[in-house]
């Protein structure tokens, strides 16, 4: 079967058009709300996002798995604990080693200038002019996200996981201590 | 030696060009990437959990799996799109500020033919720098902001609905299949279950203690 591809890109653009149409338009005026979207532009790296992920995932996902009916209350309870252990586990590690690769990269960034060890400029595109433009922060932040995602490759099994099976088991420990005790 | 200098070169160089003007799109690639590592560590987490009765592996497991693809598809439908959405509504003046605003007045554009319209992006019109450095911070942290809402939804509500309706699937048809096996045990005719138990643990057991 032939797809007609101008009857699919009319489709998408009418879709797109309509889903544009939903919004009103909106003017910031408030000195605020400009501040508000362009500091968060300029503040809010990988390691900050991890971060608002794992506590919203923290106030969400376990009441999701204590609701989930589909499974017997055994099951629900060590999912639950796992979950949690699993968001404590993965948010620590994961903002901490993305904080500590963007820093990193901050630091081995530095301007090519005279006076400047190379090292310090092991990661500086060559196409750079100048260092203090939120262009080059951003493409420090993505750097140093990308080397801590290949760090994590390794910390992921090497602390992640075992962390992440310590806390369950404590977890469940503790859930199994207190049935014990209601009896 | 020097290939792989200009490898790593082009590479800092492509990093600059695709993400330096563009954090909210940098969050969604680094954000997939960061689920599929996780998510590998995460299964081998259970499989290598010998507290965890296989019982429970064999909802653990696929709700792992699921949780991984999951997100992985709700990274890239909900987090893109909700990216998409708010890079359109800053790029056609629908979501501006007051300067962005006044530049469009300044040059005739601030009209519904282009205000909202899906083909006008400011981005292209001749005299963009001069606006530039008040229409791209903004644009920046517009993209964040969307980012993060539309990772917040689909990792925090999408994923955990939907990633536990499909292991708990996976588990029952786990468990019938462990019943089904158990059915399928035939003992020898004429022979009790405990004399049958008796007779095994004397063939199997070395010290002759029942292992069963």
């Amino acid at each position: 079967m032939r797809i007609n591809s101008t009857g699919v890109e009319k489709f998408y653009n009418n879709a797109q058009q309509r889903v544009l149409n939903l919004f009103p338009n909106k003017v910031c005026k408030g000195t605020g709300a400009i501040n508000f979207f362009k500091s968060t532009g300029e503040n809010i790296s990988s390691a900050e996002q991890r971060l608002i992920l794992g506590a919203s995932a923290l106030m969400s996902q376990p009441f999701i798995d204590a609701n989930n009916k589909n499974v017997d209350e055994k099951t629900r309870k060590v999912s639950v604990a796992r979950t949690i252990a699993k968001i404590i586990a993965g948010t620590t590690t994961g903002f901490i080693i993305r904080k500590g690769c963007i820093s990193a990269i901050k630091a081995l960034s530095k301007p090519n200038a005279a006076g400047v060890p190379k090292y310090k400029t092991f990661f500086t595109p060559n196409v750079v002019k100048q260092t203090n433009t939120d262009a080059f922060m951003q493409y420090r932040n993505a750097m140093g996200t990308i080397v801590a995602l290949v760090v994590m490759m390794f910390t992921n099994f090497a602390i992640d996981a075992p962390l992440t099976r310590y806390l369950t088991n404590n977890l469940v420990k503790k859930q199994e201590d207190k049935d014990v005790s209601v009896k | 030696m020097s290939a792989l200098n200009n490898l790593f070169s082009n590479f800092k160089n492509a990093l600059y060009k695709n993400y330096g003007e563009n954090p909210g799109k940098m969050l969604v690639h680094t954000g997939v990437l960061g689920w599929v590592l996780s998510s590998l560590a995460q299964v081998s987490a259970i499989v290598f959990n010998d507290k965890i009765s296989t019982e429970q592996k064999s909802f653990l497991i696929p709700q792992e799996i699921a949780d991984a693809g999951v997100n992985i598809l709700s990274f890239y439908l909900i987090t893109s799109s909700f990216k998409r959405v708010a890079s359109k509504l800053v790029k056609t003046g629908k979501l501006s500020t007051k300067p962005i605003r006044e530049f469009l007045s300044k040059n005739g554009l601030n009209s519904p033919k282009y205000i909202g319209n899906r083909k006008f992006n400011i981005e292209n019109l001749a005299n963009f720098q001069d606006i530039k450095s008040e229409y791209r911070p903004f644009k920046n942290g517009v993209d964040v902001v969307a980012s993060t809402v539309g990772s917040i939804i689909s990792c925090n509500i999408v994923t955990p609905v939907l990633r536990n309706e499909y292991a708990a699937k996976k588990q029952k048809q786990a468990l019938a299949k462990m019943h089904e096996n158990e059915q399928k045990i035939v003992y020898p005719k004429g022979v009790s279950i405990s004399d049958y138990q008796k007779l095994s643990a004397m063939k199997y057991s070395n010290s002759g203690y029942l292992k069963i």
